[in-house]
């Protein structure tokens, strides 16, 4: 059974210091706790009470409820203490080359609109208007001057200010213009031209939430001294299935590439006949990180499926001087990573994408091709086109994990299959999680070390309460 | 070059060779959908040429005044860009027994409609990157269609995928018509559909 959460939930929309509130869910009454709002700061979001993430899974034995991926409650407690707080991805600083130049996406559910301001930096702002909560740019991307709503024509310029209000004599005297500028994402910074972004003000730098996946992830985008880019363009697709299915695959899961690809690996081995057994059974390493990302790659020199304009395309020799032998050997070409929560990459095919949740039972999958910018561009193309042919809705990869993320969440909504426990038992209690040539705990690339380590950080942040829920700290949530 | 492959078709629509010439594209679309509906991927691969350039961009929303960036240009994203090879690559992934997305099989029916077609000129089809060799010694025709095609699946999953062609159609020495290059474009945003395990 879900325990009562530990926190103390506080509402501060009814002006009363603590009543009995009866709860939605699973538990009939309880005490919340009232708070005032402080003298002249607005509206705090109301957090509903929060359940023990820990009643549905058992780490240690390697078990987990699959619950986790269809139930509302859980949802919702998901986007107020994992999206909120998280560093998220949001764009490609490619994407956003001049002043004006602009991309809408979501964090967690949340629309934003990230832009490039007249001072050249890039900002992150809740995509919705101050005034009625329209839209407020419901293009994809662009450029443009300022964002005007299309409801009743508040302007706002490309820093988040209110600088146009319609008839605005006909507001009162204190209505200042000042307090109703864009909610802005608090803390919005770069990787090696990921662009990512949080609202928790309260967030340690970004290197420091990445940890010591920056350095796997730099295999992948510090090839070269020039950096990256983006090609022109989103893929976006939906899926029936919970953002959680796709992000711990692919922290985690070479495993099902032999059974789950089959028809792709027949299809791409040289003999037309799928993969030599040694290749099958590639050697490899998989680093969990303690705050949830996770990476995993075969070792073995064969066991690499680069295109071939793009394998000729790179020095080796300077490669291993840039990088290190390690990470040339592993994780620049192959493998798979999360970065905790929903940013996902495939360095053999340059796909960098996000799992948007759109419900605990939907999830929309955004992918962008990353090449190197010193590339020549039949190069890029190569790696372009490889990766539509490989990955994206149409790949002959990923259509197969499309229709499993879908079987499993269809058969979730059973009542004994979520009583059912799943096994993540794969390398339980095999302690080999160190080598010298890797930083962080390695171990087998055929575990499930890593999607254990993303549970964990899930059920660490779900029973935590948000930098917004703590009424004590300075830095709470006030716009 | 950013959005359809060609200018829209034209087509005469009375006289009795442009109604031969409709009739024949007609019943070279209804087979293509058949063989697509028959899991017959190797007679569909048969109707491209081997030079064929098979191109579905994606579309974003953009304001009325950046319209002409809200189909993906060539080089951008795509759902599909094929040569006839890579596509054949696709088939014999289907035809391998261990595509799992399709096995057990979806049902699906491609519905081709509102059909034009006219004949191109030598420099459209050079425009499309036809050999100068190939435009001058083989007739081509412009065909444009709307498609519909349903895909259910399993036990509920219902997909609908709306769309436009735009074909350039090429006379083989035979005396058949192939498809040289075909220009997708799908009425969505965001693909509202899990994959694209079928072809348009
Ligand atoms: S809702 Fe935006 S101006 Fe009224
Ligand atoms: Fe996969």
């Amino acid at each position: 059974m879900v325990k009562p959460p530990a926190d103390t939930v506080m509402c501060v929309t009814c002006g009363a210091q603590t009543h009995r509130a009866a709860r939605t869910g699973n538990t009939s009454e309880e005490t919340v706790t009232i708070t005032e709002p402080p003298a002249g700061r607005s509206w705090r979001a109301h957090s509903p009470p929060s359940a023990d993430a820990g009643a549905y899974l058992d780490i240690e034995r390697g078990v987990i409820d699959r619950r986790i991926w269809k139930d509302e409650g859980l949802y919702q407690q998901e986007l107020r203490r994992v999206f909120a707080p998280s560093w998220l991805f949001l764009a490609h600083e490619s994407q956003l080359p001049k002043p004006g130049d602009f991309f809408t996406t979501y964090m967690g559910e949340d629309p934003v609109v990230v832009v490039r301001g007249k001072d050249r930096t890039v900002r992150a702002f809740l995509n919705t208007c101050r005034h009625r909560g329209m839209r407020l740019c419901r293009a994809d991307a662009g450029t443009t001057r300022n964002f005007t709503c299309s409801y009743h024509g508040w302007g706002y310029d490309l820093s988040g200010n209110l600088v146009n209000v319609p008839n605005a004599e006909a507001y009162p005297d204190h209505f200042d213009t000042a307090d109703w500028g864009l909610r802005e994402v608090a803390r919005v910074q770069n990787h090696r031209g990921l662009v990512f972004g949080t609202w928790n003000p309260e967030a340690p730098d970004l290197i420091e939430a990445l940890g010591d996946m920056a350095w796997y992830m730099d295999a992948f985008l510090d090839r070269d001294p020039e950096g990256t880019e983006v090609v022109d363009g989103v893929t976006k697709w939906v899926l029936e299935g919970n953002w959680k299915l796709a992000a711990e695959q692919f922290a985690s899961d070479w495993y099902h590439v032999n059974m789950a690809h089959a028809s792709a690996l027949m299809v791409m081995s040289p003999t037309g006949k799928g993969p030599k057994t040694e290749i099958a059974n590639t050697p490899g390493r998989q680093f969990t990180s303690p705050l949830g990302h996770g990476a995993g790659f075969p070792v073995h020199p064969r066991s690499r499926f680069d295109d071939a304009a793009v394998h000729e395309h790179y020095d080796y020799d300077q490669l291993r001087e840039r990088l290190g032998s390690a990470r040339v050997e592993g994780p620049m070409t192959t493998g798979h990573a999360t970065v905790f929560p929903n940013f996902s990459y495939l360095p053999v095919n340059g796909t960098i994408r996000v799992w948007h949740p759109k419900g605990p039972d939907r999830m929309e999958v955004w992918t962008w091709v990353l090449v190197d910018k010193n590339m020549p561009e039949e190069v890029k193309q190569a790696q372009r086109r490889y990766n539509l042919r490989t990955f994206g809705p149409s790949g002959i990869f990923e259509q197969d994990d499309g229709e499993n993320w879908s079987e499993i969440q269809a058969v979730s909504r059973g009542f004994v299959s979520n009583r059912t426990p799943l096994n993540y038992q794969m390398g339980l209690g095999i302690h080999d999680d160190h080598d010298p040539d890797y930083p962080g705990r390695v171990g087998e690339l055929y575990s499930d070390n890593a999607a254990r380590g993303f549970y964990a950080r899930w059920r660490d942040l779900m029973n935590t309460p948000a930098w917004h829920e703590n009424h004590t700290t300075p830095e709470g949530d006030r716009d | 070059m950013s959005t359809p492959a060609a200018a829209p078709a034209q087509a005469p629509s009375t006289g009795t060779r442009a109604m031969e010439l409709h009739f024949e594209v007609h019943v070279l679309y209804a087979n293509e959908a058949r063989y697509l509906d028959g899991d017959r991927f190797g007679d569909w691969l048969d109707l491209f040429t081997e030079d064929l350039v098979y191109w579905a961009p994606t579309r974003t929303n953009r304001l009325r005044r950046q319209q002409r960036l809200s189909v993906s240009a060539p080089g951008g994203a795509a759902f599909f860009d094929e040569t006839k090879d890579s596509l054949a690559w696709r088939v014999r992934r289907f035809e391998s027994g261990m595509a799992w997305a399709e096995d057990p099989p979806s049902r699906t029916r491609h519905l081709i409609t509102n059909l034009l077609v006219r004949p191109a000129e030598e420099d459209e089809a050079v425009e499309q990157g036809v050999s100068e060799e190939t435009a001058r010694e083989h007739a081509h025709y412009v065909a444009e269609t709307g498609f519909l095609v349903y895909r259910n699946r399993l036990e509920h999953e219902v997909d609908l995928y709306s769309g436009g062609r735009t074909d350039l159609l090429r006379r083989e020495a035979d005396g058949s018509l192939r498809v040289a290059r075909r220009t997708i474009l799908l009425e969505q945003n965001v693909l509202l559909a899990k994959n694209i395990s079928t072809f348009f």
